[in-house]
């Protein structure tokens, strides 16, 4: 069945990308997760009757600015906190003592927390011992996800957001005041000349025009 | 080209970093089964759970101290940041979790399933290929990347239907708290001073 097989299709491909990688897994579906969340929420500001429109002016764009930044910051903090702590863990700088020890005495001392070096594939590891590496790397990369993320969606996000919502916000306020503000009428208006006429002063008040 | 060499970049900046930041060799045990621990159970709900947690401590707190808009804007976009967070916190976390509950119990090994389990093909739908075949030895983190998948999918909606109107909901009770909050300052403020005015009025009145 075709659609039994784009199924099994989709799940293998799953397991594949994020099987061994939960740190990848939490960027992914995070960034997904944040422009979902906007969407509803702009629309809840949108429909919201209680809030004025000066508010929604500052908070429309705070919203839109929250799910852009929390994107870009996403993938330049928190990829890179996760980025630099699966290196600290694949290079070796950062390892459980057992498992360092283990490495220097098969002489990878001089290589360990070298750019180059790899632990994984150095091959060096018994069975065992790639197993306490492996839920070693994987802790530090979660921790390293989440303290990234923590830093830039908790932090750096509802500084940056404010900022571009405010100037936002001024900018329509000043945009409605443009628009509020009820034309004069203009010197060359026939209409306004007539009415203008010192002989019609005392015919005209108001509404009504005799 | 030009993603080529934006990776090289942040690789060079990674590894810059990597070269400062001091080698370590965790030699406490419990630090060992701590962070395997939070590498095998911290998943997607909980690092939500984890970034409403901390977004309640710094965000309303940020947005009360901009000070490029007026102080009733302040309040109303605090308030409604942390209806937000309440919002999409809880059901963000209950969704994730209830759907990773779902993919772990339709994720069994055909290995281990026996005469007595009920709805074998069921527990079967969503194993990989690589874990039939000996691959992947560990599901769990597929198991969590599934079911926060399949989580995104039910959020489009609950977005909509729960976090929307609930945040609407929470914003609207806040808001209304933060503004009868000075009103009645002020009433009692008034209430005090004409209460000691009346005082004074009364001294002199017995003084004269």
């Amino acid at each position: 069945m075709p659609e039994t097989s784009m199924f099994r299709k989709v799940i293998n491909q799953i397991a594949k990308a994020y099987g061994h990688k939960p740190g990848k897994m939490l960027v992914h579906t995070g960034v997904i997760g944040w422009v979902l969340s906007s969407l509803a929420q702009i629309s809840a500001i949108v429909f919201n009757d209680k809030i004025p429109k000066e508010q929604k002016m500052f908070l429309i764009p705070q919203e839109m600015a929250d799910a852009g930044i929390n994107i870009i910051s996403f993938y330049l903090i928190t990829q890179g906190f996760k980025n630099v702590a699966n290196k600290l863990v694949k290079t070796g700088r950062w390892l459980p003592k057992s498992v360092k020890d283990f490495l220097v005495y098969k002489g990878a001392a001089d290589k360990l927390g070298k750019g180059s070096f790899d632990v994984y594939r150095s091959n060096l590891l018994t069975p065992s011992g790639l197993k306490r590496y492996n839920s070693f790397k994987n802790g530090i990369d979660v921790i390293g996800t989440t303290i990234g993320s923590v830093i830039s969606c908790n932090l750096v996000t509802p500084v940056a957001r404010n900022e571009i919502a405010s100037d936002s916000q001024k900018k329509g306020i000043a945009r409605m005041n443009k628009t509020n503000q009820k034309p004069d009428l203009k010197i060359n208006n026939k209409y306004y000349a007539y009415f203008k006429r010192p002989t019609m002063q005392n015919f005209y008040s108001g509404n009504m025009k005799v | 080209m030009c993603g080529l060499g934006i990776s090289n970049f942040t690789s060079k900046i990674t590894t810059s970093i990597t070269r400062v930041i001091p080698s370590w060799a965790s030699t406490s045990k419990r630090a060992n089964r701590a962070i395997s621990w939070i590498g095998k159970h911290v998943s997607s709900p909980q690092n939500r759970l984890i970034l409403g947690a901390t977004a309640l401590m710094s965000q309303p707190f940020i947005d009360l101290h901009n000070r490029k808009v007026d102080e009733e804007t302040r309040k109303v976009s605090a308030a409604r940041t942390v209806a937000k967070i309440i919002a999409g916190t809880t059901t963000g976390f209950l969704i994730r979790y209830g759907c990773i509950k779902a993919i772990d119990y339709c994720c069994m090994l055909p290995s281990q399933i026996t005469k007595l389990t009920k709805f074998p093909r069921l527990r079967t739908l969503f194993t990989p290929d690589s874990a039939i075949s000996g691959v992947l030895k560990d599901l769990g983190h597929y198991k969590q990347s599934l079911g926060t998948i399949i989580s995104l999918a039910v959020m489009v909606f609950t977005n909509f239907a729960i976090d929307a109107p609930l945040t609407k909901f929470l914003t609207n009770k806040f808001v209304d708290k933060c503004k009868n909050k000075p009103v009645n300052k002020v009433q009692n403020q008034n209430s005090n001073t004409n209460q000691s005015n009346d005082k004074k009025r009364k001294e002199v009145n017995y003084n004269a």
